[in-house]
């Protein structure tokens, strides 16, 4: 890897002070794949339910409650689509934690997931990121369910971020980064970012 | 056809119907692990002229893989002309009011009620 850092789509710092975060991480190589799926779903809802506490009950900025509970789903989901594909393709032979991050400001949320990747990986991974960037989501879902569908073992990796974005209005952003200790496994970040119209009403 | 229960979820079919009943929260880690629901749900297809009902009023989340496994299954109906297809859904559920549209792009005779 000869760049240290790659960034792809819409990956901003954050750089605001006003801000509430909250990080999860799992540490590596100690359980099974399976034996973790199970705690995705808790810590994607975990996520979800944490994030409703931030907001305000009263005033003008306050939301309703049928609005919280679409804030909590859609935190929740997006963090467990994450999760989800961190476990998958963590490099196994890294000693990268696998970690999630919520980061709430008073423009938006954003979820992120990181976990370690081997070169082949990442130029995988970057080759996908590149055709998701340049089609329109709602055709590449749809191109996607239907190659799902078609093939005797249907690959459904890419699936859950066209949904974040084109049934979630997430922006969706990447940074690639090389290790200093560990030159063979780079550290991916993905990043959800849900603004606040999306939370105001459904695309 | 028998009824398929895990931890956080349960997949039921109504008795001499081809109603198909979710519940809970469905999040397995792939098509391998929903083999088994997308093999019930096929098996609703096995008869002639059939009318098959998935109510998922009750079935609060579903990761992508769990969408990967519904649009197979409505794709195998649309190849099927004699099946008409409808889900019932909530719109009180997020992922339905934003998902369910996109199986409807997959087969436009899909009907899909919210409640």
């Amino acid at each position: 890897m000869t760049l240290t850092r790659q960034i792809l789509g819409h990956y901003e710092e954050q750089s605001s002070d006003q801000r509430e975060y909250l990080t999860l991480a799992f540490s590596p190589l100690s359980a099974p794949l399976r034996s973790r799926w199970r705690n995705n779903g808790l810590s994607a809802d975990f996520l979800g339910d944490y994030v409703v506490t931030f907001l305000p009950k009263e005033g003008d900025l306050s939301i309703t409650t049928s609005r919280q509970h679409e804030l909590r789903h859609s935190v929740a989901y997006v963090a467990n689509e994450l999760l989800e594909n961190a476990m998958k393709y963590h490099a196994q032979k890294g000693k990268i934690p696998i970690s999630i991050h919520l980061e709430l400001t008073d423009e938006h949320i954003s979820v992120s997931a990181s976990n370690g990747v081997d070169a082949d990986q990442a130029e995988r991974y970057k080759a996908f990121v590149e055709y998701l960037l340049d089609g329109d989501p709602g055709d590449l879902l749809i191109q996607r369910l239907e190659e799902g569908a078609r093939e005797g073992h249907p690959n459904d990796s890419g699936l859950g971020l066209l949904t974040m974005i084109n049934d979630y209005g997430a922006q969706l952003g990447w940074c690639f980064a090389a290790n200093a200790s560990q030159s063979d496994v780079a550290t991916v970040t993905t990043r959800a970012v849900l603004a606040p119209q999306m939370l105001r009403s459904r695309s | 056809m028998k009824n398929i229960i895990g931890e956080s979820y349960e997949v039921r079919v109504e008795e001499g119907s081809s109603t198909v009943i979710f519940k809970g929260a469905l999040r397995l880690t792939g098509m391998e692990d929903y083999a088994p629901i997308f093999e019930l749900l096929k098996a609703t297809l096995a008869t002639e002229s059939a009318q098959v009902l998935l109510d998922l009023r009750e079935l609060d989340f579903l990761n992508s893989s769990g969408i990967t496994m519904f649009s197979r299954f409505v794709i195998e109906a649309r190849d099927r002309a004699d099946v008409a297809l409808e889900f019932i859904a909530s719109e009180g559920i997020p992922w339905q009011a934003r998902s369910l549209k996109n199986l409807q792009r997959l087969m436009p005779s899909l009907k899909i009620v919210l409640t």
